[in-house]
């Protein structure tokens, strides 16, 4: 019986450093863009000059946290990115989907809040998260 | 698709993660393909060929072909034959 150790090469240790680094730019990304949407009502008093430095800014760090996204998925294994793009065509599906009826929903008023972008986002991340963790037990 | 990964694997005493390490993949795409959860792709399918120094079809082979294989080979030996 053959009991040596197969050679190692750290697929678990190359996507653990593309998920911080992932991290990091999506948390760059979050206060870029809350710099963005709050800095000229709270800290600059609509400057102009600085609000196009913060748009700037935000779609240079959001550029960035992108490639980090593709360089994440790229390097995943076969079956880590059908789980992740199987996900991701669920997301986009129920966004495309979602938006005309909460629009309509909202411009007749049979919701009792705004039917905003923001929402959009957050019904977004929350179908990506939980299709992913759907796909990560499928194949547990 | 039927494989002897886990066999293979058992045989040499190595863990899913030893083995998921040596064909850069995940445990868990070793779990799913050893569960038949999951086909490898033709890459890491010669990756685990290699791995384990075998031919691929001494790791992989497809469970219809196990059925009809022997019907399909005598057919393919007349028509060589005619």
């Amino acid at each position: 019986m053959n009991q040596r150790k197969p050679p190692e090469n750290g697929y678990q240790s190359r996507i653990r450093t593309n998920v911080i680094r992932l991290f990091y730019w999506n948390g760059a990304w979050a206060a870029a863009t809350l710099l963005m949407a709050l800095g000229p009502k709270f800290l600059w008093n609509k400057a102009l000059v600085l609000t196009l430095l913060t748009i700037g800014l935000d779609l240079a760090v959001g550029v960035g946290m992108i490639l980090a996204n593709k360089k994440y998925v790229m390097e995943l294994d076969e079956l880590q990115r059908k789980v992740f793009l199987n996900a991701l065509a669920i997301t986009v599906g129920v966004g495309l989907i979602a938006s005309p009826p909460l629009s309509v929903l909202d411009a007749y008023h049979v919701i009792h809040f705004h039917a905003n972008l923001g929402l959009l986002i957050i019904l977004m991340s929350l179908t990506f998260l939980v299709s992913l963790l759907y796909g990560t037990w499928r194949y547990r | 698709m039927k494989n002897r990964l886990k066999v293979l694997r058992a045989e040499r005493n190595w863990t899913q993660a030893q083995l998921a390490d040596a064909l850069d993949v995940s445990r868990q795409t070793v779990n799913a393909i050893e569960t038949g959860k999951f086909d490898p792709s033709l890459p890491l399918a010669f990756r685990a060929a290699r791995l384990f120094d075998l031919h691929i079809e001494e790791i992989f082979h497809d469970p219809a072909l196990d059925q009809d294989g022997s019907n399909l080979a005598t057919e393919i030996k007349k028509d060589t034959h005619v």
